[in-house]
């Protein structure tokens, strides 16, 4: 499913090349529950947001479902982000002055889905990650917990194929933390893939597979 | 590694979304509704700008107008000589000297004038007037029977004054209409009572039509006496030749015959007077031309100072658009990273902020177009004077105002649009 050869990503700061990533190869398949574990600067963040094609590598090629990537234009890039990835978030990144809803209805506005049907799906969304009963609350009335599970439902709703969580629980207490990742585990049951980006060996342990990064290389 | 990646047969699944543009303008008007303090401090430069600029313009070239009408309702077909200062030799002996015109030089130019139509001398002086309580100063005018038709402005109720009353030096009165409001009850009919100036009784026998003001003068404020009796009972400094009379009003025969009148009646009271050298001159012609030429040549220069205020304030107003745009779309550059994470593409994003500064400058514009049609018309009624809206201030402020409220949330925000969603995101 993901296929990556030699990718290499650059920082400038100034006149100065910061090398981030080294020359990263990596296969995940379809299906994997996966754990990105490193220190702070390995590196791990920024593999995740090339990814999730949020970031675009300096060099190299990124295979994702058979598409190369790095050939994509922004735009093209927007749609796989829109109909083939989910994202969550350490920090949430919901639309404050937005609902639950309406943040969990945002991907399927672009996808394009009429809005009846939108309402709809966010509706049964929101009550597969257990907020029935908070879809018009705004970020700012809901709990951490709570703001993170509207943020899987986002991820979730237009089907993707990978979702992709940066330090999901970073923000959480324990037991919230222990709720969220009893999420993942459901949802990788059902099939999709997951990459998670954390730095808790309890979180990692959750996953069925770990990649450790160290100064812009994957070491095993 | 690099032979798996040659073996995946690639598929050309290249495809990108376009959103409609029903969605974004949905899209756009939630956002602006969701975040009414920010909406509302935009629109309000905008409102702002707008207003100041139409109110102003409009409440400068209401003010020109009128004046221009004001003083195209006394007539540009009147000339005026003006007594000036007696001399004795070259040192001048001020105002209040005894006037250096009579009404015998008014008589001669009636007659010895050509170009002359109607001819009034008056003598002015500030009184004050008494009915039973009430007193008022005013200015009180001493006229000969010509008044009313060389300065257009004539009785509504009763009569102006006649021959015998001017013959005879009589104590008889014509009321302006601010004198008549002033010392007369409303409900008490001025016309045979008897009012007091300088001490001596005087009859009510007319009222003079309502004339306005001219800038700060209200031609209102004023009574009327035969000038034989200004002379004789309050001012009485009569020169060795004939009544005084401190100037003459000539409405002359036709415009064409202006320049004639004029030289005919300066060349007339050389004589008279024994002037050997222009310099020398006793008296002033002047004419309404010139006066409105004055005038509006002021009132233009007052239109463009009013119009460089309004200019100013279109530019602070934009500068104050264009900041608060500015700021906004900034400070959204996490959301715009949010949208495109979730497959917003670029000109989703453009076009959602497009429409918001539309919307804006739009209702922005049409409430600041009529507040400042409202702030014009009120000031209009207030003061006074001719209400007008000038449509070049309109589009100029709408114009200006939109075209930077655009430009100031698009151009940021299409920067903002291009960045890599995860720079986006990272934005604080």
């Amino acid at each position: 499913m993901i296929l990556m050869e030699s990718i290499t990503k650059t920082y400038q700061l100034g006149l100065v090349n910061i090398p981030i990533l080294k020359g990263i190869n990596l296969n995940i398949e379809k299906g994997e529950y996966v754990a990105i574990m490193g220190a702070s600067g390995s590196g791990k963040s920024t593999l995740m947001n090339i990814i999730g094609c949020l970031d675009r590598p300096s060099n190299g090629q990124y295979i994702l479902e058979n598409r190369d990537l790095t050939t994509f234009s922004d735009d093209e890039l927007a749609y796989i982000r829109n109909q083939r990835l989910g994202f969550v978030f350490q920090q949430f990144n919901l639309l404050p002055r937005a609902t639950a809803l309406e943040n969990v209805m945002l991907p399927m506005v672009y996808a394009g889905i009429p809005k009846k049907e939108r309402s709809d799906q966010a509706q049964s969304v929101l009550t597969q990650v257990g907020l029935a009963d908070k879809i018009r609350n705004r970020p700012n009335q809901l709990s951490g917990g709570q703001q993170q599970r509207v943020a899987i439902a986002r991820a979730l709703v237009n089907n993707p194929a990978l979702i992709l969580a940066d330090e999901p629980t970073g923000a959480l207490d324990t037991q919230t933390s222990h709720e969220v990742m009893e999420l993942f585990a459901q949802l990788n049951e059902q099939e999709i893939t997951i990459i998670i980006v954390t730095h808790e060996h309890d979180i990692a342990k959750k996953a069925k597979r770990t990649i450790y990064v160290q100064d812009g290389l994957i070491v095993n | 590694m690099i032979n798996t990646v040659k073996r995946i047969q690639l598929k050309n699944h290249r495809k990108s979304y376009s959103i409609s543009t029903i969605e974004i303008l949905s899209m756009a008007l939630e956002s602006l509704w969701s975040n009414k303090l920010r909406t509302g401090l935009t629109m309000l430069g905008m409102i702002i700008g707008i207003a100041s600029v139409i109110g102003i313009t409009s409440i400068g070239q209401g003010v020109q107008k009128s004046t221009e009408e004001q003083i195209q309702a006394l007539g540009s077909d009147v000339l005026q000589v003006l007594a000036g200062e007696a001399k004795g030799g070259n040192v001048s002996q001020g105002q209040g000297s005894s006037s250096t015109l009579t009404w015998e030089d008014a008589k001669a130019i009636a007659t010895e004038a050509p170009a002359a139509g109607i001819v009034a001398g008056y003598l002015q002086s500030k009184q004050q007037v008494v009915y039973e309580g009430e007193n008022t100063l005013t200015t009180v005018y001493g006229t000969d029977l010509n008044y009313p038709e060389a300065r257009n402005t004539f009785p509504t109720t009763g009569r102006y004054l006649n021959q015998a009353e001017l013959d005879a030096s009589q104590q008889v009165v014509v009321l302006g209409t601010t004198v008549k409001r002033e010392i007369f009850p409303a409900d008490v009919n001025p016309i045979g009572e008897k009012i007091r100036i300088k001490g001596e009784v005087y009859e009510v026998i007319g009222i003079m039509e309502t004339k306005g003001s001219q800038g700060p003068m209200d031609r209102d404020d004023a009574v009327y006496i035969p000038l034989t009796t200004m002379s004789s009972r309050i001012v009485g400094n009569n020169s060795l030749f004939g009544i005084s009379v401190n100037g003459i009003y000539i409405k002359y025969i036709g415009q064409e015959n202006l320049a004639a009148a004029q030289f005919q009646i300066t060349n007339l009271l050389r004589s008279r007077h024994n002037i050997q050298s222009p310099n020398d001159d006793d008296f002033r012609v002047t004419n309404q031309a010139d006066i409105l030429e004055t005038l509006t040549t002021v009132v233009g220069l007052l239109t463009i100072m009013v119009g460089s205020i309004a200019g100013i304030s279109l530019v602070v107003g934009g500068i104050g658009i264009a900041n608060i745009m500015l700021v906004s779309v900034v400070e959204r550059t996490r959301e715009i990273g949010i949208r495109k994470a979730v497959g917003a593409t670029n000109s989703a994003i453009l076009r959602q902020f497009l429409v918001e500064a539309v919307v804006i400058s739009t209702v922005g514009g049409v409430i600041g177009i009529g507040l400042g049609i409202g702030i014009a018309f009120g000031a209009a009624t207030l003061f006074n004077f001719t209400f007008i809206v000038s449509s070049a201030s309109i589009i100029l402020a709408f114009g200006l105002s939109s075209g930077v409220g655009l430009i100031a949330g698009v151009i940021p925000a299409r920067n903002a649009s291009r960045l890599d969603p995860i720079a986006a995101l990272r934005s604080d």
